[in-house]
């Protein structure tokens, strides 16, 4: 499984959720499978995927999944610590872990080689982490929804990408939508 | 300690809506920072980097908050990309209340590098800027922070040794 069949396989779990998308071919392959309103698609701003859900999950009451990447998590450890401290109980940080830079031509990342990000996640102090296969990750999700508690999964998948075109999709136009279905 | 300076500052900002605020720490925030960690009716958490902070305001407000970052001027350096290609790009309302360090007054040399350069950096950003150097310019906060709202655009609002030198 790469990260496209698991974006696939995690579409029906977002129905209500609102979803922070990083940036790149993330974003652009889960446009190219289904886009929705409740989708945030970063656009720009590599590194703040998991920092966008957290600040938006401590302003609403809806489920708030930041649909991060093990290259991007790893530009802001330090987000873990305070999700660590700070998260209210319906945040969910959904690593899609293939251990390479999809978007800029498949180089490794340090996940591919010594370092695990659920440990690190736990070394920071979330409290509830799971590290799974990639098929796995939609029963795994689904539990964490219903159980309304902050949680971090990893889901390791394979390396490769979907060719798909960029999301065309203006940033106020992007913005405006997301905002009105958070108040919805 | 009396923090009548950071009060105001406070004060001004929550009167003209910011009800969201995360911080990364300066000796010249300490204050505005002791009173956020008391404040029931606002959001406020410390974060771990200037460009963290930045993701978490637009979190906030794609949640219908207006938010605010405490942060060094230090701090800028590392919010560029942040800055550009979020705050700017999604045109998120944001005020950045930041400690003019290097500037007179400031007791450590490494903080003068980055300090000379934050006028023209904030220029050359097109981010509209309040410098505070005395109690009465925080009178000037609410027009300020009322222009991020209608712009849609961040600003920024410089405070200096000499406005909190009661405090430090």
């Amino acid at each position: 499984m790469r990260r496209y069949e698991l974006i696939e396989a995690l579409i029906p779990e977002f129905k209500e959720t609102l979803v922070i998308c990083n940036i790149g071919i993330p974003s652009q392959e889960m446009f190219s499978i289904r886009d929705r309103d409740n989708h945030f698609y970063m656009l720009g701003s590599m590194g703040l995927c998991s920092s966008i859900g957290l600040g938006l999950s401590m302003t609403t009451d809806k489920t708030v999944v930041s649909l991060e990447g093990d290259g991007s998590l790893l530009m802001n450890l330090g987000s873990l610590a305070t999700i660590a401290n700070h998260a209210p109980k319906n945040f969910i940080l959904l690593v899609i872990d293939n251990g390479t830079y999809g978007s800029t031509g498949d180089q490794p990342t340090f996940t591919s080689q010594a370092t695990s990000l659920s440990e690190i996640a736990s070394g920071a102090g979330c409290a509830d982490v799971i590290e799974c296969d990639g098929q796995d990750a939609p029963q795994h999700l689904r539990t964490a929804i219903s159980a309304g508690c902050a949680s971090v999964i990893v889901a390791k998948v394979e390396s490769g990408n979907e060719a798909c075109p960029v999301v065309p999709l203006h940033p106020i136009v992007l913005r405006e939508r997301f905002k009105k279905f958070v108040i919805s | 300690m009396i923090l009548s300076v950071s009060k105001e500052l406070i004060n001004n900002l929550k009167s003209a809506g910011v009800d969201f605020f995360v911080s990364v720490p300066c000796k010249l925030l300490a204050g505005q920072i002791e009173l956020l960690e008391k404040d029931k009716d606002v959001y406020y958490l410390p974060v771990t980097r200037e460009e963290e902070g930045f993701g978490l305001c637009a979190g906030a407000n794609l949640g219908g908050h207006f938010p605010c970052i405490l942060m060094q001027d230090s701090g800028l350096g590392n919010s560029v990309n942040a800055l550009r290609s979020l705050i700017q790009f999604f045109q998120i309302p944001v005020v950045m209340l930041m400690s003019y360090r290097g500037a007179p007054g400031e007791p450590v040399p490494a903080q003068v590098p980055m300090g000379n350069l934050i006028p023209d950096f904030l220029r050359l950003m097109q981010i509209p800027v309040l410098y505070c150097s005395e109690q009465k310019d925080l009178d000037d906060i609410g027009s300020l922070v009322t222009h991020s709202k209608t712009a849609e655009c961040p600003v920024a609002i410089l405070i200096d040794f000499h406005l909190m030198e009661s405090e430090i």
